[in-house]
């Protein structure tokens, strides 16, 4: 790792006038340093290399707390994903987001790693993660996977980069249509998961439409009815410590019979969580049976083409998908 | 008394001397001989450094003013380096060394390279290195160094390296040594002769060890004696490559392992790092730490060659094998290394009874990492094919696949014509594994629904196991009676010390308390060979049981002369020396002892040659029944059962975990293991552990072992065979076999991941038939 | 800070106090293992890969390499020293060796850590919640069913101990 100066301010604003007109910590400026578990790997490849960090963790007003209310549940952004995994109101009310917590990393890296990290952390590619390469995503030209390793890589084609997004809380978060809060020198603004994500390209090459000097606060999950019920579920190439090669997040509540209210995320095939609007129509106020989810499940994928290594995730993603909603609606798995 | 005999040769090179050692025609403990401290389950001896933190490994070393060294390395797979300027480096602060072409000694480095050239052949080839007084400084002032590199074209598989214009990786082209061809019998006219042949071929990756403890040391040169803390599996072989690398002589170059954090077969050898530490300290007057990080250990340090393999099966109705055909090829990566071969083509010619058998390797090199041994290197290879072709012929006849093996039995090692020297040791195997897993009664396959359960079965040998000569063992023993065994083979994580205690401890009939061990120290003790092969306990154990003897003969002719009885009618238990018949007149071995003190009993032991008439092998049999999902490709490895013929269990403790941590690395090679390179820039893409997945505690299936336990009586004094590297030979074909009772399909190239199965559920049309 | 990018922080380790001099790109793992020479927590990925520099943080397992030691000021950190007292080993310790919980003793310290961890926190675990204290602990010898056997005998072993 390249040498850095360390700043621990005392309050937000400290923090982020240290971040403004700082860069964006590729060569020199300035990065937050929460968990540090995306960061220092990053630091140690020598693929950014930041002339300071500042420590978020003491700041008076970033917390971890997880609060419910009327506005909701909101989730200070330092909550580490051990505490959503743990915490006994998440796991009764949002188990799904609880198991995506759970399902991430390692007991070891979700006792570090914070939520509003776990938003911004930086695609796995391993073409991004090797120092050798330059590709599209860091600047360059040409996007290396498109024509090469790309079993990991992205169904939608939405982007010169086809690198999946590697969270899996934020997937979850997504089909729980939670909203980020953001601070910047100019105030805090509060935006959907929907467009705080979004696909890199000419001009923003990163995953997030967050500014350089904002900073998250929180993560909020507007209400919703008691009756909602989610699920998350991970393929891997092994049993545990790995990122999600697909995951499917759902969301649902059955009335009468008929589904009432459904949201469905996938993770594992876009450069950012992705939201299965077409999948949603087909599904909400429709009787559940297995042909209906199988129907679901072409939808969400209707639009996804295969690169040359990646043509499983398909078959994968589907049978995720059908599997989260025959277990939402209770219908027998095969 | 041990003596040796000395043939003498006389051949175009000159006169060959061949010393024979004898272990002083000790008769082997017998199958029924109630033994004691061996055959009994001890923990380790070193077990309480271990879980306290206190176990010293190669980079825990901590001396005065010691420097820390890193290595530039080439970013490109094949390239000339044009410039070369470390001058920056040099002045940079805390930098005590700097070592490149520019000043190293001309040193060849592996069969076919220098220890630095101008010419690089992998990502990761060694262009400079430095030492600094910290690891931060030193990778600082790594990034001062300049080079400008003129890329060469270059190729990464085997296939792109025998194409007909291929790029050449050394100028005598992209063939390693000449192509290894054995033949008996016509091959041809066995298949031709065969009601039904089998043709398939198979692939297996390219796996990386990845130990743990990466490759490296600490090295002190200090006026003209040089001391290496190294990570290997073989002290005496990294003393003499070193010594003759950095030329000192062999007696000023002392290597010290205590405790190694894995090798799994890639630290048989001596590797660059070591020299290059060496010269650093050399260069610098100060002790030099160079560990590789787990990049440059992916990339440089050795993997198991990845190998392309045509199989070609005849045999007639009724199962009678009547050709083996195989043609091989596997990568050697840009240089050839040394150290045990990759033998894929051994298992073809020896498991089977057949007449007619051709096998045909061709080592091909490609613009990455050497290879280098790996756990059963050539075994697990061959055996990944040839036990799943056997299983298809099985299915092809509708024999059951035990029953097929069976009835191509073979007692005797048939490329050497010698018979084993356990001829029933596979037969047992499979007596006692399927008898285990209930192989008879195994649930039928479901041929409906999602998940669908299958079993399967696969065999192997193994050339290894057997030990050899020579090797050396002393034993002393203290005034309080108390005993220190001293040998120069080393504890590489198998247990070895404990099983040695526990040879000496029965031998003396002391309690294993009363004996020290001290080895992995050129320093220290006599020279023992490398710990791989899965030799080291049948090597240095008879070496032990020799010293032993003899120290129990000088020590009961002392008791005899104190207790006033002729020697014969003395023996030892539990520390106390008895006369026979007469149990009154017992004295503890410490009374005896304290009379001469301080003279001390010594003895010396040796590893006399294996019989020559017969052939030392081991070998084993495994059962597995798997669930496969065919919607998501998940395999579940429901459970799994094994058997070993590794001789007598010394130590059951150990061998179970042998057996465990070796189909664990098996399950890794069946389902998840495989280097990931980009063939167009020629970068590993997975040099790290994030996605080189290898097996986690959620992988790891039950294990039931159901040992053999057959001292091997003609093999050596101890009747203890290996069991380092067997267990994981057969895991890879047993979970593919169990894959197609499945599923239905067969997956031939390794490893069976997600992503294949799902492939072949597409192609094979099932899986997408329900979505 | 000092004009060489140096920077004094104390460390709390085993409940010493130990006052140093790093640069903040120093890990905490190298840290114990240089400047603490505490080299019983091993380095091995320095990505968050293995599990090898797992310590515990204020009362739970994390990994040293991923750390800065001037983060750790005021954190009370254990490392597999801490464990023993004297030259007595803790029962999780004694457990690992009567279970064979090891070959190479590579991955042990960090196996131990962890498992230290769960025990602190729920002293009677099933041996799913062992397993899982462990899945961030690569052993490349594969000891895995040996590891979750020390877990569950240590576990045992505390709570005699607790009603003696
Ligand atoms: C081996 C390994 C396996 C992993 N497996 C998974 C997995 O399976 N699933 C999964 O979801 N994740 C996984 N992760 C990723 C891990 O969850 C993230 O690294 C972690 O959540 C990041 O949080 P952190 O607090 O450590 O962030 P840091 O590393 O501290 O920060 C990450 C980035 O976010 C910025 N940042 C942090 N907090 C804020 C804030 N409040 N406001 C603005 N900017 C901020 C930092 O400046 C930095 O750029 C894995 C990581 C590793 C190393
Ligand atoms: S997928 Fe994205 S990160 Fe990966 S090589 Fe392409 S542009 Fe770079
Ligand atoms: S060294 Fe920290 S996780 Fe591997
Ligand atoms: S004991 Fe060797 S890695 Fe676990």
């Amino acid at each position: 790792m390249r040498a850095f100066a360390y700043a621990s301010p005392r309050s937000l604003d400290e923090a982020i006038a240290l971040l403004d007109g700082a860069g964006d910590g590729h060569a020199g400026g300035t990065r937050l340093l929460a968990g540090g578990t995306d960061l220092l790997t990053l630091m140690q490849a020598d693929l950014i290399a930041p002339e300071r960090l500042v420590d978020i963790k003491r700041l008076a007003e970033l917390d971890d707390r997880i609060e419910d209310g009327a506005e909701g549940l909101t989730i200070g952004a330092l909550a580490t994903l051990a505490e959503l995994e743990e915490d006994p109101f998440v796991q009764s009310r949002y188990p799904i987001l609880a198991e995506a917590a759970g399902l991430a990393a390692t007991p070891q890296l979700r006792n570090m790693a914070t939520l509003g990290g776990n938003l911004l952390q930086r695609p796995r590619c391993w073409y991004f993660r090797d120092s050798r390469v330059h590709c599209w995503l860091k600047g360059g030209d040409l996007c290396y996977a498109r024509g090469g390793e790309n079993q990991h890589h992205a169904l939608f084609d939405v982007s010169p980069c086809v690198a999946v997004h590697p969270s899996d809380p934020a997937v979850a978060l997504l089909a729980l249509d939670a909203r980020v809060r953001l601070r910047g020198p100019s105030g805090e603004r509060e935006i959907s998961l929907g467009s705080f994500f979004a696909p890199p390209e000419d001009g923003r090459r990163k995953e997030t439409t967050q500014a350089d000097n904002e900073v998250i606060v929180a993560v909020r999950i507007p209400p919703r009815h008691a009756d909602a019920r989610g699920v998350y579920l991970k393929a891997m190439e092994r049993k545990a410590w790995a990122f999600a090669l697909v995951s499917v997040a759902a969301v649902l509540r059955l009335e009468a019979g008929r589904i009432a209210e459904v949201s469905v995320a996938l993770g594992g095939v876009a450069p950012a969580p992705w939201h299965a609007r077409d999948a949603e129509q087909v599904l909400v106020g429709a009787e559940s049976s297995a042909d209906l989810f199988a129907r679901a499940a072409d939808a969400a994928l209707t639009g996804a083409g295969a690169l040359a290594k990646n043509g499983y995730k398909l078959p994968l993603a589907k049978a995720l998908l059908r599997r989260a909603l025959a277990d939402l609606t209770g219908q027998p798995v095969d | 008394m041990p003596a040796f005999r000395i043939k003498r040769q006389e051949g175009d090179d000159g006169v060959a001397l061949q010393l024979i050692e004898s272990e002083g025609d000790l008769p082997p403990w017998g199958p029924n001989e109630a033994l004691s401290v061996v055959g009994h389950p001890y923990p380790r001896l070193e077990g309480r450094e271990k879980v306290s933190g206190r176990a010293i490994y190669a980079s825990d070393i901590r001396l005065p003013g010691q420097l820390y060294g890193k290595v530039l390395r080439s970013p490109y797979p094949r390239a000339r380096i044009t410039r070369l300027d470390v001058s920056r480096a040099e002045a940079a602060p805390g930098v005590h060394a700097v070592l490149s072409m520019l000043n190293a000694p001309p040193i060849g480095w592996y069969q076919e390279g220098q220890l630095f050239e101008s010419t690089v052949r992998l990502v990761g080839d060694e262009v400079a290195a430095v030492a600094a007084e910290s690891e931060e400084q030193a990778e600082d002032a790594l990034r001062l160094i300049e080079v400008a590199y003129e890329p060469l074209p270059f190729v990464t598989t085997i296939a792109a390296a025998l194409a007909p214009d291929a790029p050449k990786v050394h100028e005598s082209g992209n063939i390693a040594g000449e192509p290894v061809i054995y033949e008996r019998g016509d091959p041809e006219a066995g298949l031709r002769q065969a009601d039904v042949v089998i043709d398939e071929r198979y692939e297996t990756p390219c796996a990386l060890h990845n130990a743990l403890e990466a490759h490296g040391g600490t090295a002190f040169w200090d006026g003209d004696q040089l001391t290496l803390w190294d990570s290997t599996q073989a002290v005496f072989v990294v003393r003499e490559e070193v010594a003759r690398a950095v030329g000192l002589p062999e007696h000023r170059v002392r290597v010290i392992k205590h405790h190694m954090g894995g090798g799994f077969g890639a630290k048989q050898i001596a590797w660059k790092v070591d020299v290059i530490a060496s010269l650093l300290s050399k260069l610098a007057g100060r002790p030099v730490q160079l560990i590789l990080d787990r990049e440059a250990e992916n990339l440089v340090s050795g993997n198991r060659n990845p190998t392309r393999q045509r199989v070609r099966l005849g045999a007639r109705r009724d199962g009678t094998l009547t050709a083996i055909v195989a043609e091989i090829a596997q990568a050697a990566g840009a240089y050839r290394t040394g150290g045990e071969a990759s033998d894929v083509s051994g298992t073809y010619q020896s498991l089977y009874r057949c007449p007619n058998v051709r096998t045909e390797q061709t080592a091909v090199y490609i613009n990455a990492g050497p290879a280098v041994a790996f756990r059963a290197p050539g075994f697990v290879e061959g055996a990944a094919a040839l036990e799943q072709a056997m299983d298809e012929l099985a299915r092809a006849l509708e024999i059951d696949p035990v029953e097929l093996r069976r009835r191509n039995y073979s007692e005797v090692d048939q490329p050497s014509g010698k018979p084993y020297t356990l001829p029933e040791g596979l037969r047992l195997s499979y007596d006692r594994v399927t008898e285990a897993f209930g192989w008879q009664d195994r649930p039928r396959p479901s041929s409906s629904g999602t998940k669908r359960r299958g079993t399967g079965f696969a065999a192997h040998d193994w050339v290894g196991g057997g030990g050899h000569d020579p090797g050396y063992a002393w034993i002393e023993m203290n005034a309080d009676g108390t005993v220190e065994v001293i040998t120069g083979t080393q504890d590489i994580g198998t247990g070895t010390r404990t099983g040695l205690a526990q040879i000496a401890a029965e031998e003396l009939g002391l309690p294993l308390e009363q004996i020290t061990l001290r080895l992995g120290d050129t320093g220290v003790g006599p020279y023992s060979p490398v710990s791989s092969g899965s030799a080291t306990q049948a090597t240095i154990g008879p070496a032990v049981r020799a010293a032993a003897v003899d120290l129990k003969r000088q020590v009961l002719d002392v008791a005899a002369a104190l207790l006033e009885v002729s020697a014969v009618r003395l023996s030892i238990e539990d520390g106390k020396v008895l006369v026979d018949g007469d149990p009154e007149r017992a004295v503890a071995l410490s009374e005896v002892t304290e009379k001469i003190a301080p003279h001390m009993l010594q003895a010396r032991g040796c590893r006399a040659p294996n019989p020559e008439d017969k052939a030392v092998r081991t070998f084993g049999a495994q059962c597995v029944e798997v669930e496969v999902d065919t919607e998501t490709g998940t395999i579940d490895i429901l459970r799994l059962a094994t058997s070993h013929d590794c001789g007598r269990i010394v130590n059951p403790t150990m061998v179970d975990s042998q057996v465990i941590g070796g189909i664990t690395q098996g399950i890794g090679f069946a389902l998840m293991e495989e280097r990931v390179v980009d063939d167009r820039l020629g970068i590993v893409l997975n040099a790290n552990l994030e996605d080189y997945y290898v097996p986690t505690v959620a992988d790891a299936p039950p294990i039931a072992h159901a040992p053999v336990d057959v001292p091997d009586l003609a093999a050596n004094s101890t009747g203890a065979k290996g069991i380092g590297e067997p267990p994981l030979i057969p895991t890879a074909p047993a979970i593919a076999n169990a894959v197609y009772d499945a599923i239905g399909i067969r997956i031939r190239e390794y490893p069976l991941s997600r992503q294949r199965v799902l492939a072949a559920l597409a192609a094979a049309g099932q899986g997408e038939a329900r979505s | 800070m000092a004009a060489n990018g140096f920077q004094p922080v104390t460390l709390t380790v085993n409940g010493s106090d130990y006052p140093i001099m790093v640069e903040p790109r120093r890990t905490l793992v190298d840290a114990l293992r240089h400047d603490l020479a505490l080299t019983g927590t091993k380095k091995v990925c320095a990505m968050g890969d293995c599990g090898a520099c797992t310590v515990i943080v204020d009362g739970r397992a994390m990994y040293s390499c991923l750390l800065l030691a001037v983060d750790c000021a005021g954190r009370a950190i254990t490392t597999i020293e801490g464990l023993a007292h004297g030259n007595n080993l803790s029962p999780l310790q004694e457990a690992f060796v009567a279970s064979d919980g090891f070959q190479c003793g590579f991955c042990t310290s960090g196996q131990i850590m962890s498992l230290h961890a769960l025990l602190q926190a729920h002293p009677h675990p099933s041996d799913e919640e062992i397993a899982r204290a462990v899945t961030g602990n690569i052993c490349r010898c594969g000891a895995y069913a040996n590891i979750v056997k020390a877990g569950r005998e240590a576990a045992e072993a505390m709570a005699r101990q607790q009603e003696a």
